[in-house]
């Protein structure tokens, strides 16, 4: 496996629409909002088939996380507020939550506090969409999920590797596949027409120096996810806090206090989420 | 903030999240004052659990906690800003006690 080449994992990574082992939830979205021009009608039809995704994403939406409680009650209210873009990540992650929790255990939580760190830092930092970050935080690993949908023994190699020889997951995954899941994000996220800056944030978040259309958002992915690990929320494939870049560092700019205010929000919403999407 | 069984319910406590049917839809807000008959109200919707003010200790000691924090951090000591994030989240793990 470790001589496969970036160039073959990226084409098949494009057309994960024909990977057997793909769950075919995720083949009809990926073929849905892989279409530039797809409507907001499309989406909500694609939504209102399916009564429990619908239920998923208002809960979401309507839940503390967004801070609009019991305002939306349509997935067309929710696209009129929260924009296209943001809906179509929301769909995106909440219908592979159930697959994110099967392959991994422990990575939706991980993911979910991600998404929830991400925005209290955007806010922090006065950013005018905090939402766009929290979906970057919420899809920050969705690498992952793919890598092991279509190799899942491989993948467990390089989660026992990192395990092992006590390295970093990405690390592991680079001798594994040659890339790493933040790359796998990268291309998925660029066939789906997602917003240009959020391609960059999932693509970058292990390396927010080389950023450079969205260096501020990517540096707050990356240390939101420095902040989950760090508190131990949920489980991304290995049990190591990744080194905070220096530039991020001076880029966000946060102080002691301020971390403590991340983690004391983190944690109030992270128990109440989890709750809501344990089912 | 808690997680407490309806059970354990008491007149007098505060909802620190707003009560919501699975649709979304606000049943009480956030604030809420509880009493015996919003409480039985509460036990007729069919939810287990709901949160008030005041504070939720963790169900594991505090010492394992602070134990898988020094695991995790192993790799990166000797970094001062990644010791200013340990330090953070030391502290906010001994304050869940408090």
């Amino acid at each position: 496996m470790s001589n496969l080449d970036p160039k073959t994992l990226r084409t098949r990574v494009e057309n994960i629409s024909t990977v057997p082992t793909v769950p075919s939830v995720l083949k009809q979205l990926s073929t849905i909002i892989e279409n530039p021009k797809i409507s907001l009608n499309e989406i909500s039809h694609f939504v209102s088939k399916d009564p429990a995704l619908t239920t998923k994403i208002l809960q979401m939406v309507n839940s503390a996380l967004y801070g609009f409680p019991g305002r939306i009650s349509s997935v067309n209210h929710a696209v009129m507020l929260l924009g296209l873009n943001v809906v179509k990540g929301l769909l995106l992650s909440v219908s592979v939550f159930e697959i994110m929790h099967k392959a991994m255990m422990g990575l939706r939580e991980h993911s979910i506090g991600v998404a929830i760190a991400s925005k209290v830092i955007a806010q922090k930092k006065g950013l005018k969409e905090p939402e766009e970050v929290f979906v970057a935080g919420l899809l920050h690993d969705v690498g992952k999920v793919i890598l092991i949908l279509m190799y899942p023994e491989e993948y467990d190699r390089a989660v026992k590797e990192s395990e092992a020889s006590s390295i970093a997951i990405f690390d592991a995954e680079r001798n594994h596949f040659s890339e790493t899941h933040a790359a796998v994000a990268g291309w998925l996220s660029e066939k789906w027409h997602f917003p240009k800056k959020l391609c960059d944030s999932l693509a970058n978040h292990h390396r927010p120096q080389v950023s450079t259309l969205a260096p501020l958002e990517t540096s707050i992915v990356h240390m939101a996810d420095i902040l989950v690990k760090a508190r131990g929320i949920g489980f991304s494939g290995d049990n190591l806090v990744p080194e905070l870049n220096p530039q991020a560092h001076e880029i966000l700019g946060l102080t002691e206090a301020d971390l403590r205010e991340v983690l004391k929000e983190l944690e109030d919403s992270v128990e109440q989420t989890e709750e809501e999407f344990k089912a | 903030m808690a997680k407490i069984l309806v059970e354990q319910l008491k007149p007098g406590m505060k909802l620190a999240r707003p009560l919501m049917n699975s649709s979304g839809m606000v049943l009480m807000a956030e604030g809420t004052e509880l009493t015996e008959a919003r409480i039985s109200k509460i036990e007729n919707m069919g939810v287990d659990s709901v949160y008030t003010d005041g504070p939720s200790k963790p169900a594991r000691p505090k010492e394992e906690l602070l134990a898988s924090l020094d695991r995790r951090f192993a790799r990166v000591e000797g970094n001062p800003q990644m010791a200013l994030i340990k330090k953070a989240v030391r502290e906010h793990i001994e304050a869940m006690y408090e």
